[in-house]
């Protein structure tokens, strides 16, 4: 009996304390508690970032960056703390409090930043400046740019090793990966991915023109390897960090937009924007295990419910792929004469919440089902879309 | 009871600590007057420290003083507040030159830039907040401003020449509405109303620069224009005997082709197209009777210089474009059969023999319908009519038809095979309707090296004609160049009259550039004419040049 009054008392303790925490919270201005609850929408014209409530798909929140500003991605730190974007048409990055939604920071950085990450132990958030050719280093304990790395062309995705000691840089205009010393937040080396065939010389229109080099550097699934597209010449090149250098080479389709990783650590798909196909590579060989026919103006690839999901932004489908037997699966009519942008998929893999920016709206898909819905008014303009720890998030 | 106390502390413990928690996640966004900015010195570099106090002109402390430091190499921004005796500290700041201030009331009180903090080095500022210090910061500030303005004057005209201001479009949208009995309109479902598609404008707002109008603009007009394509490309071919008795030996033959492709947008998802050829010279096929044509351009070769439609065609995609039809003047052979590495002849084998399956049996193009059934999940169902015959006096005479069934998937861990089977049927013949049934595929082994084969089977006067080929194709490996392919196959034909013909080719294909190819070819040939005649029979060796100016 006394036993169970101890047990009451120290339990009423528990949920005072827990009433008092919650609106302790309340009261400091708490619109998120969970960083993993929402998920993020980039609103490119309407110059702000919109939080979604996975559960209910209501938008819970807002933070308006400025006039002008043009949020081009958004990431959320890996301590869930912050939400960051860089205003590709301010020259800006933006820091979030996620807690309370509150615009803490703005940051002037290089020309048109647009892509950006985090290192893993959320020290610093490196901020790709593609206009600028530089990579601008905002130390996230006294969010304060500290440096401008210079030196890289067209810089448009960056990537950490998992032990944050070294960041790869995609050029995409040129055919080399950057590797940044993340302790002095140096560029160091310089990667080729291959060389440009002899061949090239003779088409000046195509080598000298509109360069499509490399996007990203992507980390495999288990993070021994990179693997970088090059649009250009069609390869996929297999970094091994140990070294920093080139040990295979993939060929795929024409135009490669870049390398997206599956979940199950199995396959990488590149989306060929030169002949409108996907290439499904294996990553225990490091071959192409099929080419199958996809749509045009590729932006992302999602995976979800065993299966591949592929954006062709300009016809309005998503076309779907079996991870399992390597074959087409559909696709999906998303809708006519809409632009689809980029998607995330959420991190049980069950849903991807795709961008489309036509409609100012948000289309959520369950991969198993196929069966879409509508969230309308997120903003204008949504560029992408992003959640804490998702396996799929990227941009444009 | 110790386990019940055990469990009456950890509750409280919990509490205790969730509470704690809370408040500390609360101070660290707030600073207490006089501490150094809080900072994790595990993670840090070398820094060194900066502190003073703050005076006003009669030289006592001022407390609750905001001073801020700038680093004038990367523009890092600090802040601490003087405590009751006008002390302030900056623990640890990162090495570099600082601009330090102080603001009261909205106004710089105090400026002072260059002020040097050292690796583990502890800089002294003292700061005095008198009417000299005020008047510097002022005209500090005023010489900022004008920078500033400048800056901005400079910013606003490199907006005003790449960008395109917040000003809204108008865009027409297709949309679903619902008219009730009364024939109101309204944009959700009521009771008694039916769905109606409707248009209406609609403001958008979509922000662009002048560079991204122009790119939409012109995307715009290419929609609404005819797109020209050529197609050019001159074959030679010298032909060698090995066999026979023939006169043609030692010659060199060259057929020149040229296609004009014209392609418009006219409607939502449909598309026209016609495509005239021109062909000039002489093909072996003039000289050489072999059973199938050895330069498979001259299929096209209708008149000698002169221009020829070969096809004119509108097609449409229906069905959420799972279903496509083709409508007008036809070459049924390009919708069927199309096996991935032996279709082409100005890419792949120039050899007919091994661009089409033999026993398909349309000899020219004519009026027709291809409807194509792809879901995209594999699987491609497609039905086929065409006219045999131009010169047939009505549509069902010389009807030809064909179906095809065909399936790409990745069997046994290979990289992905196309399968079709497809059947045909041709009432050209006024002794009755011909069938013949074949199949194709194409198989990749690896990302680099695939295999093609082809089989069929047609009814012919007393009997069948059979015909199969098979071969290699090689694509992303074994080449000189990245976009070369290269490729050997073989074709066997045989007519039921005993006429019979073996046929090996192998070619190399130079990509040059996306729009130059060159080719060579080296084609092998044993024809015997009759069954029971052998001193009929003739060989040919016939190596080749192909160049082709695709654009």
């Amino acid at each position: 009996m006394f036993t169970c009054k101890r047990f009451i008392l120290g339990s009423s303790v528990l949920v005072i304390a827990l009433v008092a925490l919650a609106v302790g919270l309340q009261a400091q201005g708490v619109k998120i508690a969970d960083p993993t609850s929402v998920v993020m929408i980039v609103n490119r014209d309407s110059n702000d970032l919109a939080f979604m409530d996975i559960k209910s798909h209501a938008i819970v929140g807002r933070v308006f960056l400025g006039n002008n500003v043009n949020p081009h991605m958004v990431m959320m730190s890996p301590d869930g703390r912050y939400v960051v974007t860089g205003g590709t048409r301010a020259n800006k990055a933006f820091i979030v409090d996620v807690k309370t939604l509150q615009l803490v920071k703005t940051i002037p950085v290089d020309i048109a930043p647009e892509h950006l990450a985090f290192s893993p132990d959320s020290r610093w958030y490196y901020q790709g400046n593609p206009e600028g050719d530089s990579i601008s280093v905002i130390d996230m304990q006294s969010l304060s740019k500290i440096k401008t790395i210079p030196g890289f062309a067209e810089p448009l995705n960056v990537t950490f090793l998992p032990d944050g000691s070294k960041a790869y840089v995609g050029n995409y205009g040129a055919h080399w990966v950057g590797v940044v010393d993340v302790r002095r937040h140096e560029l160091v080396k310089k990667i080729p991915i291959a060389e440009v065939p002899g061949v090239s010389k003779l088409d000046p229109e195509k080598y000298l023109g509109e360069i499509h080099g490399i996007n990203i550097a992507m980390p495999s699934p288990d993070g021994k390897y990179l693997y970088a597209a090059d649009g250009t010449l069609g390869i996929v090149g297999v970094i091994d960090p140990r070294e920093d250098k080139v040990i295979k080479h993939i060929r795929v389709g024409k135009d490669p937009w870049r390398i997206y990783m599956g979940h199950d650590g199995k396959y990488a798909i590149t989306p060929n924007n030169g002949d409108q196909t996907i290439s499904i590579i294996d990553l225990k060989t490091n071959t192409v295990a099929a080419t199958l026919e996809a749509g045009p103006n590729m932006t992302g690839v999602n995976f979800a419910a065993g299966k591949a999901f592929v954006i062709s932004s300009t016809s309005g489908f998503v076309y779907v792929y079996n991870m399992s037997s390597l074959k087409p699966a559909g696709r999906i009519k998303m809708g006519t004469n809409i632009q689809l942008e980029t998607a995330t998929t959420d991190t049980k893999d069950e849903k991807m919440y795709l961008a489309e920016s036509t409609n100012h709206e948000v289309l959520i898909i369950d991969g198993k089902t196929e069966q879409v819905e509508h969230v309308k008014n997120v903003g204008l303009f949504p560029w992408g879309t992003h959640i804490m720890d998702s396996k799929d998030n990227y941009c444009h | 009871m110790r386990r019940s106390l055990s469990v009456v502390r950890g509750a409280a413990l919990l509490a205790a600590a969730i509470v704690c928690g809370g408040g500390v996640a609360f101070a660290q966004a707030t600073q207490k007057p006089g501490q150094a900015p809080q900072m994790n010195m595990a993670n840090m570099d070398h820094r060194g420290a900066l502190s003073g106090r703050v005076r006003d002109g009669a030289g006592t402390g001022q407390a609750e003083v905001t001073v801020q430091v700038v680093s004038q190499e990367n523009g890092a921004m600090f802040s601490a507040t003087t405590d009751a005796q006008g002390n302030y500290a900056f623990g640890a700041l990162p090495v570099s030159k600082y601009e330090v201030s102080v603001t009261r009331n909205g106004l710089t009180a105090y400026r002072k830039r260059d002020v040097d903090v050292a690796m583990d080095g502890k800089a002294q500022l003292d700061i005095t907040l008198d009417a000299a210090a005020a008047a510097a910061a002022a005209d500090f500030e005023r010489q900022d401003l004008l920078a500033k303005i400048s800056t901005l004057e400079q910013r606003i005209t490199d907006l005003e020449s790449s960008a395109v201001l917040s000003e809204p479009e108008t865009r027409t949208r297709r949309v679903t509405v619902f008219l009730d009995a009364n024939g109101n309109e309204h944009d959700e479902q009521v009771p008694g109303s039916k769905p109606v598609v409707t248009y209406r404008r609609e403001r958008t707002y979509r922000r662009q620069t002048i560079n991204e109008k122009i790119e939409a603009a012109l995307e715009d007009a290419a929609k609404h224009s005819v797109t020209v394509g050529v197609d050019a490309a001159m074959a030679t071919q010298f032909a060698g005997r090995t066999k026979g008795d023939l006169d043609a030996n030692r010659r060199a033959y060259a057929l020149a082709s040229a296609d004009l492709f014209f392609t418009a947008g006219i409607a939502q998802n449909t598309v026209f197209f016609a495509d005239i050829v021109g062909l000039s010279g002489a093909p072996p096929d003039a000289e050489i009777p072999s059973l199938t044509l050895l330069n498979g351009y001259t299929a096209r070769l209708v008149r000698q210089n002169e221009l020829n439609l070969r096809e004119a065609w509108l097609r449409t995609e229906l069905f959420g474009q799972k279903l496509s039809l083709t409508a007008g003047r036809l070459d049924l052979t390009n919708y069927f059969d199309h096996n991935a590495l032996s279709n082409d002849e100005s890419t792949q084998f120039i050899s007919d023999a091994l661009v089409n399956n033999q026993v398909l049996g349309l000899d020219v193009n004519g009026t027709g319908v291809a409807a194509e059934l792809d879901p995209k999940n594999g699987i491609k169902v497609k039905f086929g009519l065409q006219q045999n015959n131009n010169d047939a006096t009505n549509l069902g005479d010389s009807l030809f038809t064909l179906s095809e069934v065909g399936y790409t998937f990745t069997p046994f861990a290979l990289p992905e095979g196309n399968y079709r089977l497809w059947f045909r049927t041709d009432n050209t013949d006024p002794l009755g309707t011909r069938k013949a049934v074949g199949v194709s595929l194409d198989q990749k082994l690896s990302p680099a090296f695939g295999v093609f084969g082809r089989w069929g089977r047609s009814e012919s006067e007393g009997g069948h004609d059979r015909y199969y080929s098979a071969g290699v194709g090689i694509s992303k490996g074994f080449i000189f160049n990245p976009e070369d392919t290269w490729g050997v196959g073989y074709a066997q034909t045989e007519l039921f009259s005993g006429q019979q013909e073996k046929l090996v080719e192998g070619y190399y294909n130079f990509s040059l550039t996306e729009k130059l190819r060159l080719s060579f070819t080296l084609t092998g040939v044993v024809d015997r004419p009759e069954t029971a005649a052998t001193t009929g029979k003739f060989g040919y060796l016939l190596p080749g040049i192909r160049f082709q100016a695709a654009f």
